[in-house]
């Protein structure tokens, strides 16, 4: 069969050449393949994954603000320092020192302790009775001062925080402290975290952060209060000092300090900056791309196929059939369409793959009537009376005749389906009812508006994923106006 | 004098390409109380012409030069309010072509009339009421149909509702635009029977426009054949019809079969009607005529008196036109 | 003749498609996989309160008698009781209605007015900044994310410039007196109907003009001006009359829309009405509250389009008096 069968016959070339010509049509095209660039290429675009969390303070703002907006001149970006071996200095060392081993991979830092031979005994009075003789003043203890400078010169930070696992291979009679103290530029200290044991103490993690309640207690602050402020509120060179201390036993004392880090949330972050868990806002919007285009494009596709499919079918056989289910399609038209997504989407569950299907189960009736029409028009003609009347069956008419013709049609309506579905699911996705973990536009805005944007004025969180969605449809918008003005010339805008 | 004088009348549409020179330098008189038939194929701008006169210009129509004299008055020179209150409709009104489309299907039909009248006259609404009842019976509607919708009437009886709003307020002139060719022959002969009547009656004056001459032989008093924009044959219809002297008038006249003569072939005439956005040089048909020659092709013919009754043809080769000789027959 | 049959019609579908959506919530809460029990009764109810409740609702007969008393409890107007407050979800229903209406009746009437206005008004001036405006204005309606949009007014004029409320219809707690109260709830809406407003007009005025433009195009107004009459009357008796049907057809086929959007706008507001009941109840798996408030935007969906099929058969005479010939 030639392609002499399509009556509004326009081939792929000739179709090229005319759209070629509209600047609205080539808009549209370049930004949807800009989006669909973005979509493949999305782990390059950006350093990190949607799934990171804790990349910067809560809400931080766009890195860039630093430049531009005053109020954020010298805000703070994250500072991730690893503190291994050859990060801490030895600034004091009495009795011990620092050793560099690994274990497993990592580089541990060991503050090592030598032993300390006591000079008496304790000895032993008659009869059983201890005497206890003078204790000679307490030994002095074996001192390891690790220190890191960290240089800061921003505003105060929010937050800051230290980890880091450790343990102790001791003699049993032996005393370690441990301490983390910050010394600020003009030398106050703060003495933030201590730990004693005596003898061996197994792997611990400490988790220093300035939030934590016994901090602000340890510096006298109540809960109120905000120590990050406090310990880093000038600008200039702080020291980080991680201190042991051991009154050794008769064994060589050892700390172990592995995977430290010390860490300063920034209050900017990245291009777009962060959201309510510290997770990169634009990773986020990037990889949206590859959500929104599959279920705008899925969802459109699906519609337009079952319409036309419905249509066709609707048109050419006629009778209780059409009748039956113009019925159908006028009672689902009448249904209020995000009432009832909302409601089948809590019910039936919040996976893409569920939106997809509900979007396109309430969407396919308008392209479903206007491929009726057509049909029936179509019907009439000598193309398809011809065909009957060479004896070919229904199902081949239909496909083989009526399907071509009916396609410009088609393909003009599903371009402009798109932009719905891509709306459609941003809805439902702000109201909270798509998959949680994934990250959409339109969960994106959830979350802006359920976590705090508005509190904070947060607008580069509001603004970015509103853009992307309007970009995105415009863009289909065009080029389903052009494909529209070419194939269908009924259509144009009489001017 | 005659009431309506049309002097070296031009009106172009300016187009992305350049100007269509749609009617291009036109003269003709109406007489009191007589039709004048305007015929030529599609597209030679008689229906630019009725438009041009009525001034109902679309945007990128204008009158480049031309008088038309309206009882002597110059209707052009009028600025567009004053034309609209004193002469559209009121002195000059038109039947258009294609009258199914010419009437609101969401208005009555006699409001529609009403309508016409009150726009011009200061009359309470029953008076015009009442005239309108008065139209519809004159041309042959149950008065009682008044309130009715156009979309309840006829073809024909659409036609001769739009007839009766044309004459809703007594103009002295009626311009017709092709008012019978949407109908079907009998309608046909009704409808221009009825105008007919009309005509005599109220001594109105009209401009008949139409492809079809027949329907011109049977109503008007004089005829103009219009050819890309230009008339090239002018007079009275039995002088025109008796005797066609243009070529082009000739081709036309006897290209309709006349079905008490002899049978003879039907002869079209060869060729296409010219682009009006660069009409060829010289006289405009001189590229379909076969008595073409050099002058022809240099120089645009003047209309010239020929004969008596003021039959006038444009035409460089009229001396080699004998009298009763078709010059398209073999 | 015409008219009546074929406002009988329209009911008829209208009653149809209630049908239709009484058996969908019935289907859809009481026959799903698990126990329908806890859809329709807290389970959190004594045992007693249980059973009795079940008896009510018939939830241990056969579907057909379910279906049945489901039926005529929706016309007795009992649609359950809701998890969350154990009150009756037609109270609750009751208590919201009157401010969803408030909200979608300013909304609808100031979107249309403006749009339809604006949309006459630049149809006779092509080709001039209004005319463009109104293209973008459309535009802009079609493809941006209208709760998008509500949400950067709501942070641009309740946080950053806190000129307007942030949420609810009125402030708790209310002004003294009637006229205080009547303005402070004016204030909280308008926020919420002119965000609508803003989104929505842009469509009204592109299909209100494009549809003054097609009319304008067409024969009768040729004719119109050829007798004489002045623009205006040209404008607005001929053309604006024959354009009332669609631009109508329009107005009302919104409705149903409008109705879906204002469960956004009342969620992004904080409004107390029906829509938000909706979304809270689905949130919080309140069952019955969910349906009932389903059902109820259904119900007015319904009503909308009936309301739009009288309408359209008032206004084009076509339908009215009925197809007809020559007499």
């Amino acid at each position: 069969m030639s392609k002499s069968n399509t009556q509004t016959g326009i081939s792929a070339p000739t179709f090229w050449e005319q759209y070629r010509r509209k600047p609205l049509g080539m808009v549209g095209l370049s930004i949807v393949a800009v989006y669909v660039f973005v979509a493949i290429f999305a782990p390059f675009l950006t350093p990190y994954n949607p799934k990171q969390i804790l990349l910067a303070d809560r809400i931080a703002a766009p890195i860039w603000f630093r430049s531009v907006l005053p109020k954020y001149d010298d805000a703070p970006s994250t500072v991730r320092i690893t503190l291994g071996p050859d990060e801490w200095a030895v600034s004091e060392a009495t009795g011990g020192k620092l050793v560099a081993e690994e274990l497993e991979g990592t580089a541990v830092s060991v503050i090592e302790f030598e032993p300390v031979l006591k000079d008496e005994d304790v000895s032993e009075g008659e009869a059983g009775l201890l005497e206890i003789e003078e204790y000679p003043e307490e030994p002095e203890k074996s001192v390891v001062e690790l220190s890191h400078v960290v240089s800061y010169n921003c505003s105060p930070p929010k937050t800051f925080g230290l980890t880091f696992n450790y343990w102790v291979d001791a003699s049993s009679d032996s005393k370690t402290e441990l301490e983390f103290v910050i010394e600020t530029p003009e030398g106050k200290q703060y003495n933030l975290w201590g730990k004693s044991c005596s003898g061996t103490l197994g792997s611990q993690p400490a988790r220093i952060d300035s939030r934590d309640l016994t901090l602000k207690q340890r510096l006298g602050l109540t809960i109120f209060d905000d120590p990050a402020p406090r310990v880093f509120s000038s600008k200039g060179d702080y020291r980080l000092l991680l201190t042991a201390r051991s009154i050794p036993g008769e064994e060589p004392t050892r700390v172990y300090i592995s995977n430290a880090e010390f860490y300063i949330p920034g209050n900017v972050h990245g291009l777009l900056g962060a959201d309510h868990m510290g997770a990169d806002l634009w990773t986020q919007l990037i990889y949206g791309t590859r959500i929104s285009l599959s279920i705008g494009l899925s969802a459109a596709g699906i519609s337009v196929a079952v319409g036309t499919a419905v249509g066709i079918i609707c048109g050419y056989l006629g009778g209780v059939v059409d009748e039956f289910m113009m019925r159908v399609v006028d009672v689902l038209m009448a249904i209020p369409t995000l009432p009832i997504l909302i409601i089948l989407g809590a019910i039936l569950g919040k996976s893409v793959w569920n939106i997809v299907l509900l979007i396109s189960a309430f969407a396919w009736m308008g392209t479903a009537r206007l491929v009726r029409s057509q049909t029936l028009s179509l019907r009439e003609r000598v193309f398809v009376e011809s065909a009957k009347a060479s004896g070919a069956s229904d199902a081949y008419v239909m496909l083989i005749h009526i399907l071509p013709n009916v396609l410009p049609l088609v393909f003009a309506g599903m371009v402009l389906r798109i932009p719905a579905a891509i709306l459609t699911e941003a809805s439902l996705s702000f109201l909270g009812l798509g998959d949680p973990r994934v990250a959409t536009w339109g969960r994106m805005l959830h979350n802006a508006r359920g976590f705090g944007a508005f509190t904070t004025l947060a607008w580069w969180w509001l603004v970015p994923p509103g853009l992307a969605i309007t970009f995105l449809s415009l863009a289909f918008v065009f080029i389903g106006n052009t494909v529209n003005e070419i194939l269908n010339p009924r259509y144009r805008e009489r001017s | 004098m005659a009431i309506l004088e049309v002097r070296d009348l031009k009106m172009y549409y300016k187009t992305l390409r350049g100007h269509v020179k749609a009617v291009d330098s036109v003269s003709f008189d109406i007489e009191r109380g007589k039709a004048l038939g305007i015929a030529g194929e599609s597209g030679c701008g008689k229906t630019s012409m009725a438009v041009t006169v009525l001034r109902l210009l679309p945007s990128n129509g204008k009158i480049h030069g031309g008088s038309v004299k309206l009882d002597g008055i110059d209707i052009v020179k009028l600025d567009d309010e004053e034309f609209r209150k004193s002469v559209r409709w009121k002195k000059i009104s038109m039947v258009f072509q294609g009258a199914m489309n010419a009437l609101n299907p969401v208005h009555r039909v006699g409001d529609q009339i009403v309508e016409a009248i009150l726009a011009h006259e200061d009359v309470p609404h029953q008076e015009a009421a009442t005239r309108a009842e008065e139209l519809l019976d004159m041309v042959g509607i149950n008065p009682k149909r008044y309130k009715e919708y156009p979309h309840e009437f006829s073809g024909g009886m659409k036609q001769r509702v739009v007839i009766a709003m044309a004459l809703a307020c007594n103009p002295d002139v009626i311009i017709a635009d092709e008012p019978t060719t949407a109908l079907d022959v009998m309608v046909q002969s009704q409808v221009l029977k009825a105008m007919e009547d009309l005509r005599k009656r109220l001594d109105l004056s009209m401009m008949l426009i139409t492809h079809d001459l027949s329907v011109i032989a049977q109503t008007c008093d004089n005829i103009a054949i219009m050819y890309a924009g230009k008339i090239v044959e002018y007079g009275n219809v039995i002088d025109v019809f008796d005797n066609p002297t243009h070529p082009y008038g000739m081709g036309l006249v006897k290209s309709f079969p006349n079905i008490k003569a002899e049978r003879t072939r039907v002869r079209s005439l060869p060729g296409f009607p010219p682009n009006l956005l660069a009409p060829p040089k010289g006289c405009r048909f001189h590229p379909r005529c076969p008595l073409a020659g050099d002058i022809c092709m240099e120089e645009e013919p003047e209309l010239i008196e020929i004969g008596s009754n003021s039959h006038k043809v444009a035409c460089h080769k009229v001396d080699m036109l004998e009298r009763g000789v078709n010059i398209w027959e073999q | 003749m015409g008219f009546s049959r074929y406002l009988l019609r329209r009911l008829g579908y209208a009653v149809i498609v209630l049908f239709v959506i009484m058996t969908f919530n019935f289907a859809i809460f009481r026959l799903m996989p698990g126990d329908a029990t806890k859809m329709i009764i807290d389970p959190m109810f004594t045992p007693e309160a249980i059973a009795e409740l079940k008896r009510q609702f018939g939830l241990d007969d056969p579907p057909l008698v379910q279906y049945f008393k489901y039926v005529g409890n929706l016309f007795k107007f009992d649609l359950g009781l809701s998890f969350s407050t154990r009150r009756p979800v037609v109270n609750e229903l009751k208590e919201r209605l009157p401010n969803t209406a408030v909200l979608f009746l300013a909304s609808f009437t100031l979107t249309t007015i403006i749009g339809i206005s604006v949309g006459v008004y630049t149809a006779s001036k092509r080709g001039t900044f209004g005319d463009n405006f109104v293209t973008g204005a459309g535009l802009f309606a079609f493809a941006v994310p209208s709760f998008w949009i509500q949400l950067l007014l709501l942070m641009l004029f309740g946080y950053y410039i806190p000129i307007l409320p942030i949420h609810g219809t009125m402030s708790a707690p209310p002004p003294d007196g009637f006229l205080l109260q009547f303005l402070d709830r004016i204030h909280h809406l308008i926020l919420p109907a002119g965000s609508n407003v803003i989104v929505a007009f842009g469509s009204w005025a592109l299909y209100t003009r494009n549809t003054m433009l097609e009319a304008l195009g067409q024969d009768y107004i040729v004719t119109a001006r050829a007798k004489g009459l002045p623009e205006n009357t040209v404008l607005r008796h001929h053309a604006l009359r024959s354009v009332l049907p669609p631009i109508v057809t329009l107005i009302f086929g919104a409705l149903p829309g409008m109705v879906s959007g204002a469960v956004i706008t009342e969620t992004i507001f904080s409004w107390h009405g029906v829509g938000k009941y909706l979304m809270d109840a689905v949130m919080q798996q309140d069952y019955p509250a969910a349906q009932g408030a389903f059902y109820l935007i259904a119900l007015a969906v319904v009503i909308c389009n009936l309301a739009a099929d009288i309408v359209y058969g008032i206004v084009d005479p076509r339908i009215r008096v009925g197809e007809g010939g020559a007499k």
